[in-house]
């Protein structure tokens, strides 16, 4: 165990100590603030879009332009983005080290291969939580204390659910952590990718690809497909606006969400599997 | 017993003359309505309106004549555009901008109300047409249908307690034809989701908004404050 902890505490370093590491946060930050900004200026205008088509009937009344709709709002637009700056970092732990060298003098310790990629795929999830630790303060905190809080208008293509400010707290705690899951897929299927590949760059962005092709898929309403989405791990990857329905599609969540504990094991097990059994000729 | 039959003949021809008059219906409304110069009440608002899905809300109202209205609650909530607290005694107040005429009678909740249709007299009024069901025994307004030229028709039904002498109901139902509010798929951003059979969205659907009321306090002469304290 110990052995372990040494090898995470090493990997963590090594992630702490590389700068790539840190145009992530950089990246959130800058968006949000970027975001945040605009909608101080122009949401109101944006909003009118919405509502322009119940205007002539409804006075909507409240506070809608709040922190709770911008991070709503900021997190609906970082879909695609948020995977991209997981795998930036996760996509070259083992690729990285096969194409310097460095991975031989990691082999020659006594630690198994299993607990060297586990403690890499590990040190890949603790760069994710803080990843989405940053996002939370910039999306949630920062516009809450520039918008206030109040009710959700959460936007979906059903319509408009409202949620309640007293009730929101545990939604987005739990949205959180879906994402959580769904960037550790994300993360998951790098490590393998990083494992299998032996240049740092080729995994970082076969995983874009996958994304990018999983996304538009999701995008269109196609019938053949229609047939291999619900097998897309994009497509579970936005349950967390599923917390934002009333009534809540407990079983839809629970369902994505078991889908998704599913790809991160069988892409943890498929890289260890390869990991063990790879002749490192470099 | 002369005075009696005096009496109960003076009574009876009021009646009738209340049953067949729109104007002294609701010369005798209006007088129930200027009782009040004020109000404050709790108010639980449920919303069943097509496309938005909100949970029921409650909050306190505060009136004051002529027509200063508030409610105040912390969060988002719908009203239509033409809200029957705020329009409806304004609206019968000033009888020189309308003509009225009784179209027929219907009984609402077991009682029997003139249908009092208002008419603008000036092009400048937004309404269109105010018809009015008005208890003809106990003058108050059980129902109303109003047209106007901006915010269509909407409906109101009106429930009376123990505050039906200062015509305050205890519960009002709103209906109000709209359709079906959708946002698109990418405004959404619900990348997943299968776009849905657009043939109907143009179809007008009913949407139902209930305001209960309770603990009115009334004629309290609150301050003008009230009406511009934060939530």
């Amino acid at each position: 165990m110990n052995e372990f902890l040494a090898i995470l505490k090493n990997e963590l370093i090594k992630t702490i100590r590389r700068p790539r590491s840190y145009i992530g946060f950089g990246v959130i930050a800058f968006i949000c603030l970027m975001l945040q900004g605009a909608f101080y200026q122009d949401g109101k205008e944006l909003l009118s879009t919405v509502t322009a088509q119940f205007d002539n009937i409804f006075n909507v009344q409240g506070n809608i332009l709040n922190g709770n709709l911008i991070c709503y709002i900021v997190l609906q637009t970082l879909i695609v983005q948020m995977p991209m700056l997981v795998a930036f970092v996760t996509g070259d732990q083992v690729s990285g080290e096969t194409s310097t060298g460095s991975i031989r003098f990691l082999l020659t310790t006594p630690a198994s291969r299993t607990k060297i990629v586990v403690a890499k795929w590990l040190s890949g999830l603790v760069y994710t939580l803080f990843l989405l630790l940053v996002l939370g303060i910039f999306a949630l905190f920062v516009s809450r204390a520039i918008f206030g809080v109040g009710d959700l208008m959460a936007m979906n293509s059903e319509g408009l659910t409202i949620i309640r400010a007293d009730d929101i707290n545990w939604r987005w705690g739990f949205a959180f952590l879906i994402a959580f899951l769904s960037l550790s897929v994300v993360a998951s299927l790098s490590t393998l990718l990083s494992c299998i590949m032996d240049n740092s760059i080729t995994p970082i962005v076969t995983v874009m690809a996958i994304i990018i092709i999983f996304t538009i898929i999701g995008m269109f309403d196609m019938k053949s497909f229609d047939v291999i989405k619900p097998f897309l791990f994009t497509t579970h990857m936005i349950s967390w606006r599923s917390l934002f329905e009333d009534p809540l599609p407990v079983d839809n969540i629970v369902a994505s969400c078991a889908i998704l504990f599913l790809h991160v094991v069988i892409f943890l097990g498929a890289a260890i599997f390869y990991f063990k059994r790879k002749d490192i000729t470099n | 017993m002369k005075k009696f039959f005096l009496l109960a003949l003076t009574l009876f021809s009021f009646q009738a003359y209340a049953i067949d008059d729109p104007s002294a219906l609701i010369r005798e409304l209006n007088k129930k309505f200027s009782q009040v110069n004020d109000y404050t009440a709790h108010i639980r608002m449920t919303f069943d309106i097509p496309g938005v899905r909100m949970n029921a809300m409650n909050g306190k109202v505060f009136f004051k004549r002529p027509d200063r209205f508030r409610i105040r609650t912390k969060g988002i909530f719908f009203l239509p555009k033409q809200n029957p607290l705020q329009n409806m005694s304004a609206m019968l107040l000033d009888t020189s901008s309308y003509t009225s005429i009784i179209s027929g009678y219907e009984v609402v909740k077991g009682k029997k109300c003139a249908i009092v249709n208002i008419i603008p007299l000036r092009n400048s009024i937004d309404l269109v047409l105010g018809k009015f069901w008005i208890d003809v025994a106990h003058p108050l307004v059980m129902k109303t249908q109003i047209t106007t030229k901006n915010n269509g028709t909407i409906e109101t039904e009106n429930v009376y307690a123990s505050n039906s002498t200062y015509t305050l109901p205890d519960q009002i139902i709103i209906r109000l034809e709209t359709k079906k509010i959708k946002i698109s798929k990418m405004m959404a951003a619900d990348l997943n989701k299968k776009s849905k059979d657009t043939s109907n969205d143009n179809k007008l659907e009913t949407g139902t908004i209930i305001l209960s009321f309770s603990d009115y306090k009334i004629n309290t002469k609150f301050a003008d404050s009230e009406f511009d304290k934060a939530e």
